[in-house]
C-alpha cells in the first residue's frame, strides 16, 4: 500500500496557445500539510481544479489512493475522499451555516428521494447523524454560535471557516484548501494555523495553497514551488526557503497576501 | 411526407429560403448582438420584431395612405412608399429594444440580479406585449395593402423569382453590410465588441457600458425593424403572435451559427430559412415549428457553442 | 408596498408563533386550517363572492388547480432554479391520457390516475435527462419548444382528436356518497384538495432532507454541489419529475371534471400563469408560491374588469416583482435560527442566536 494519498504524474494543462501546467510531479504523503506555493498566476488553483475533475488535463495523470481518477465525475470524486475550499468563497450564501455544513456530510448517505418522503429508517438514521456530525465539525472549526445563520451574513473570518468545516463534512481523506488565510489579519492567520494543524491531528492530509510565507512556514510539513506551471522546488519548509531558484521567483520578498 | 414536391420545386424552394433565410439573419443578429454584451436571451426581441410589422402597418395605411383595395403604386411613389415605411419600422422596433431594456434589464442588471430574475423579466415583458397587441387588434390578424406590385422578374431553373424576394434579399445583404461596418469600425462599435469580450476590462478602458448596451438594443432593433417590414411586405400580413414562430426560428439560427457571433447569425439565419422551407415542402407547414425546435435541441445537445462556436461562454453547466 | 411590508411581518410573525406553540396547539391549529379549507365551499360572504361565475367551480378552477400546479413547479423553479417554460405540457399529458383512455378502455379515474402520472413522469425523465444540463437560458427555450410540441402534436393528430380534442370523458366513480358530475365542482374540489394537502407534506418532508438540501445548493451555485458530491444530474431529473408527476395529476383531475378537452387550452399562457404565480409568491417559498397561486387565480374571478387583460397584467406583475420585490410577497425569513423539525438540535439548546 503507498503511503501517498495524491500523486500527480507529469501532469501537463493547456488552455489554448496557453500552459498553465507543464509536467507537474508532485506526492502527497499520509498525514502530512503540503505548501503549495508560486507567485500569482504559476498554476496553483488550476492544480486543484484539475485534481477535482473540474479540468482535464491536456496529458499526465492524477492517481488518488493508488488509483487513477481522471475522467471521474466531480461529485464521484468528492465521494472517493477529495474536498476542497475556494479561493473567492464559495458559499450557499441564502442556507444556514448549518445546512451548508450537512449538505457536505450528505454525500456519504445512501438514502435519497424516496427515502426522504417515506421516512424510512435509514433516512431517519442517516439524518439524524450527518446533523450531529455537522454540529460536531461546527464546533470542532468554533462556529457553532453561528450555525443557525444565512451563509452570506457570517463575518468574513467565519465563512472561510464555514467553507472549511463544509468540506470536512465530506469526510475526505484528502483536504485542499485554496488561500484559506485570504484578508485575514495577523491574528485571524494564526488562529487558521492552529486550526489547519488540528484538522491533520485529527487525521487528515492536506494540500495548501497560500501565500504567506510565515503561515506556510509554521505549518506545512513539505513546500512544492511552482513558477509558471513548472515545478521550480520541492522539499521541506527549511530546503525550499533558500533555495535560490525559489528566492528569485518571488524576487526576494515574500508575498504577505494582507 | 411528400419528397417529390421537394424535388420538383427546388429551386424556388431554395429561393424562398434565402428570402426567408435574410429575414431571419436580420432578427438574429438581435439575438447574438445582446447576447454578446449582456451573455443573455433576450427574450422580448421577438416582440421588437412584432411591433416593426404593425408600425409599417399603421405607416402604410395610415402616415401613407395605401388602402387594402388600391392599386399597388410605382415608380418614384412606390419607392418612397417602400422607403418610408421601412424607416419607421426599423425606428419603432429599435426604440422599443431600448425601452425593453430599460425596463426589463437595465434596474436588474445594475443589482446584480441572477439571470432567472432577469429571465423572468423579460418574459413578463414579452408577454405584456404580446397581450396588448392582442386586445389592441381583437386577437385578429391583419393585412398590408400591397404597395409593389409582385412580378414574376425571371425563371431561373424551373424557379420563377419573384421581385419583392429579390428586393429583400438584397436589402437585407445591404443592412448586414452596414452592420458588419459599424461594429467593425465605428467607435461605438468597438466599444460593443470589447464589452462582448470582456466587460471589466472594457469599463477600466473607459468604454461606457450603459451607452454601448442601448446601442447595442437599439442595433439589433433597427435590424429586426428592417425584418419586420420585408416579412410583411412579403408575406402581407400580419398578428400579435408573428412574434413568437419567428423569434424561435430566429433564436435556433442564432444558435446554430454559434450565439455571440455575428458571422454564425448571418449563417444560422440563410441556413434555417433554407432548412425550414425545404421540410415544409415534405412534411407540411404544420409541422414547422417543431423542425425549428428539433434543430435547436440537437445542436444545443451534439455541438452548443454552433457552428462557428460561441465568443466566450459554454452552453453546459 | 404597505401591505407587502406587513406580508413579510406576518410571515415572521406567523412563523414565530407556530413555533412557540407546543405540539398539541400545533395540532390543533392544522387541524382547524385544514378544516376551514374543506368548508370553503360552503362559505357565502359577498367579499369573496365571485361575480359572473360559480365561487365553487372557481374554487375547483383556476384556484384549486393553479395552487396545485404552483406547488409543482416551485420544486422545479423555485427549489432547484431550474427554469421551465413549459410546464403546461405534463399538465396536458396528465389530461389526455384520462381522456383517451377513459374514452377508450373500461378503465375507470382511479385506474388511469397512476397511469397519468406515469406517463407524465416519464416525459420528465425523458424531455429532463438530455436538456438539465444546459445553461438556464437554454434549458428555458428547450422547454418552452417542449410545452409548444406538445401542443401542436395534439392539434395535428387526429387519433387523439387533433383541434377538436376529445370529448366525453368519465368522471369519476361514486367515492363515499359523493357523486362527481358537471353538476356539483364540490367532490371534485375535495378530491383536489386532498392530494394538494398530500403532495404539501410530502414536498415539506422532501425539502426538509437531503433532497432539499441538493436542489437548494444546486440552485445557488451548481459546480460548487457537484464538487459537495451532490450528483446534480441526478437531482435535477428529480426535481423534474417530480413536478411533472404534481403537473400530470392535476391533469387527469381537470380532465375527468370539465368532461371534454381541446389541445388550445393547454397553451403557453398556463405555463406563464403557474411561472407567475411562483414568481409572485417568492421563489422557493412553499406558503408564500400557495398564496401566490390564490391571488392571482382568484383576483381576475372577483374583479370581473380584470378578467379580460388578465394575462396582460400577469405579464406587467412578473416585471413589476422581478425588479421591486424578487424576493415575492412573502419573502424568505430574515431571521435566523433552527427548523424544527430538526429535534436534536433544539434540544441541544442551540435555539437562539447570541
Amino acid at each position: 500500500m503507498s503511503e501517498n494519498v495524491l500523486e500527480l504524474k507529469n501532469l501537463t494543462m493547456k488552455f489554448g496557445g496557453v500552459t498553465a501546467l507543464n509536467e507537474v510531479n508532485l506526492v502527497v504523503k499520509k498525514g502530512e500539510i503540503l505548501a503549495l506555493i508560486g507567485p500569482n498566476g504559476a498554476g496553483k488553483t488550476t492544480v486543484f481544479n484539475v485534481i477535482t475533475g473540474v479540468y482535464k488535463p491536456t496529458s499526465g495523470d492524477v492517481v488518488f489512493q493508488g488509483k487513477s481518477i481522471l475522467g471521474i465525475k466531480r461529485h464521484k470524486i468528492t465521494k472517493l475522499g477529495i474536498a476542497r475550499t475556494f479561493q473567492n468563497i464559495r458559499l450557499f450564501g441564502e442556507s444556514t451555516a448549518l445546512e451548508n455544513v450537512v449538505t457536505g456530510a450528505d454525500v456519504h448517505s445512501k438514502s435519497g428521494v424516496v427515502g426522504s418522503i417515506f421516512g424510512t429508517p435509514r433516512s431517519r438514521r442517516e439524518e439524524k447523524a450527518n446533523l450531529e456530525r455537522s454540529l460536531e465539525l461546527l464546533e470542532f472549526i468554533g462556529i457553532k454560535k453561528r450555525a443557525g445563520q444565512l451563509g452570506k451574513n457570517l463575518p468574513y473570518g467565519d465563512q472561510r471557516r464555514l467553507e472549511i468545516a463544509r468540506a470536512l463534512a465530506t469526510n475526505p481523506k484528502l483536504l485542499l484548501l485554496d488561500e484559506p488565510a485570504a484578508g485575514f489579519n495577523p491574528a485571524e492567520k494564526v488562529a487558521l494555523a492552529e486550526t489547519i494543524k488540528k484538522i491533520r491531528d485529527a487525521g487528515y492530509t492536506i494540500l495548501l495553497i497560500e501565500h504567506d510565507m510565515s503561515l506556510i512556514m509554521g505549518v506545512s510539513d513539505r513546500v512544492v514551488v511552482l513558477d509558471f506551471g513548472t515545478k521550480i522546488a520541492d522539499g521541506t519548509t527549511k530546503e525550499v526557503q533558500n533555495d535560490p531558484r525559489v528566492i528569485e521567483a518571488y524576487l526576494g520578498a515574500p508575498a504577505d497576501a494582507s | 411526407m411528400d419528397f417529390a414536391l421537394l424535388r420538383d420545386a427546388f429551386w424556388g424552394l431554395t429561393f424562398d429560403g434565402i428570402a426567408l433565410g435574410a429575414i431571419y439573419a436580420l432578427i438574429s443578429l438581435g439575438y447574438t448582438l445582446v447576447y454578446g454584451v449582456l451573455r443573455l436571451i433576450n427574450f422580448a426581441h421577438s416582440e421588437v420584431f412584432m411591433i416593426g410589422t404593425f408600425a409599417s402597418l399603421v405607416t402604410a395605411t395610415g402616415l401613407m395612405g395605401v388602402n387594402i383595395e388600391d392599386d399597388p403604386r410605382t415608380g418614384v411613389s412606390m419607392i418612397f412608399t417602400l422607403l418610408v415605411c421601412l424607416v419607421i419600422a426599423m425606428l419603432a422596433s429599435a426604440i422599443t429594444a431600448v425601452l425593453v431594456e430599460i425596463v426589463a434589464y437595465r434596474r436588474l442588471r445594475q443589482r446584480g440580479a441572477t439571470k432567472l430574475a432577469t429571465l423572468i423579466s423579460a418574459i413578463g415583458v414579452s408577454i405584456s406585449l404580446v397581450e396588448l397587441f392582442r386586445i389592441l387588434t381583437d386577437s385578429l390578424p391583419r393585412e398590408f395593402p400591397r404597395i409593389m406590385d409582385k412580378t414574376f422578374l425571371f425563371s431561373f431553373a424551373g424557379a420563377d423569382i419573384r421581385n419583392d424576394k429579390v428586393l429583400v434579399i438584397i436589402a437585407a445583404g445591404l443592412m448586414m453590410f452596414a452592420l458588419e461596418r459599424f461594429i467593425t469600425k465605428s467607435r461605438l462599435g468597438k466599444g460593443i465588441r470589447a464589452v462582448s469580450m470582456d466587460e471589466n476590462t472594457s469599463t477600466l478602458m473607459g468604454v461606457n457600458i450603459n451607452r454601448v448596451i442601448t446601442v447595442t438594443f437599439f442595433a439589433g432593433g433597427l435590424m429586426a425593424g428592417a425584418a419586420a417590414f420585408f416579412y410583411i411586405l412579403v408575406y402581407e400580413n400580419t398578428s400579435f403572435k408573428v412574434g413568437f414562430f419567428l423569434g424561435i426560428s430566429a433564436f435556433t439560427a442564432a444558435v446554430l451559427g454559434g450565439i455571440g457571433n455575428l458571422k454564425g447569425a448571418l449563417f444560422g439565419g440563410f441556413a434555417l430559412g433554407l432548412m425550414e422551407t425545404w421540410t415544409s415542402a415534405v412534411f407540411g407547414t404544420a409541422w414547422k415549428a417543431v423542425i425549428s425546435f428539433v434543430i435547436l435541441v440537437l445542436v444545443l445537445l451534439i455541438k452548443p457553442t454552433g457552428l462557428f462556436g460561441e465568443s466566450i461562454q459554454q452552453a453546459r453547466v | 408596498m404597505l401591505k407587502l411590508m406587513t406580508g413579510m411581518n406576518l410571515r415572521d410573525r406567523g412563523a414565530a408563533y407556530w413555533e412557540r406553540s407546543p405540539k398539541w396547539k400545533r395540532v390543533a391549529l392544522a387541524i382547524s386550517f385544514i378544516a376551514f379549507f374543506y368548508a370553503l365551499p360552503f362559505l357565502n360572504n359577498p367579499l369573496i363572492n365571485t361575480p359572473g361565475s360559480d365561487f365553487q367551480s372557481v374554487l375547483f378552477y383556476p384556484v384549486g388547480m393553479y395552487v396545485l400546479m404552483a406547488i409543482g413547479l416551485n420544486i422545479v423553479v423555485g427549489k432547484s432554479g431550474l427554469l421551465d417554460l413549459g410546464y403546461v405540457a405534463f399538465f396536458a399529458i396528465g389530461a389526455y391520457t384520462m381522456a383517451i383512455l377513459g374514452t377508450k378502455t373500461s378503465l375507470n379515474f382511479w385506474e388511469i390516475l397512476p397511469i397519468g402520472v406515469g406517463l407524465a413522469m416519464l416525459s420528465g425523465v425523458l424531455l429532463g435527462s438530455p436538456t438539465l444540463r444546459l445553461r438556464g437560458d437554454y434549458l428555458a427555450i428547450v422547454t418552452l419548444g417542449f410545452g409548444e410540441i406538445v401542443r401542436i402534436f395534439a392539434v395535428n393528430t387526429d387519433s387523439i382528436g387533433g383541434a377538436r380534442g376529445i370529448a366525453g370523458v368519465p368522471t369519476p366513480p361514486d367515492l363515499f356518497k359523493a357523486k362527481f358530475t358537471i353538476l356539483d365542482p364540490k367532490p371534485y374540489y375535495w378530491l383536489l384538495l386532498t392530494f394538494t394537502l398530500l403532495i404539501i407534506w410530502m414536498v415539506r418532508r422532501m425539502a426538509a432532507r437531503r433532497p432539499g438540501r441538493a436542489w437548494d445548493a444546486i440552485r445557488q451555485d451548481d459546480d460548487v454541489a457537484q464538487l459537495m458530491g451532490i450528483n446534480t444530474r441526478k437531482y435535477k431529473v428529480w426535481a423534474f419529475v417530480l413536478g411533472a408527476a404534481v403537473a400530470g395529476v392535476g391533469g387527469v383531475i381537470y380532465a375527468s371534471q370539465i368532461m371534454s378537452i381541446v389541445p388550445d387550452q393547454f397553451n403557453l399562457n398556463i405555463s406563464i400563469l403557474i411561472l407567475a404565480c411562483v414568481v409572485f409568491g417568492g421563489i422557493g417559498n412553499l406558503w408564500g408560491v400557495i398564496l401566490g397561486a390564490v391571488l392571482l387565480a382568484f383576483t381576475p374571478e372577483r374583479i370581473r374588469f380584470l378578467s379580460q387583460p388578465r394575462i396582460l397584467v400577469f405579464g406587467i406583475a412578473l416585471v413589476v416583482m422581478m425588479n421591486l420585490r424578487p424576493d415575492g410577497i412573502l419573502p424568505k425569513k430574515k431571521r435566523e435560527h433552527f427548523d424544527p423539525n430538526w429535534d436534536k438540535v433544539e434540544e441541544s439548546g442551540e435555539g437562539a442566536i447570541k
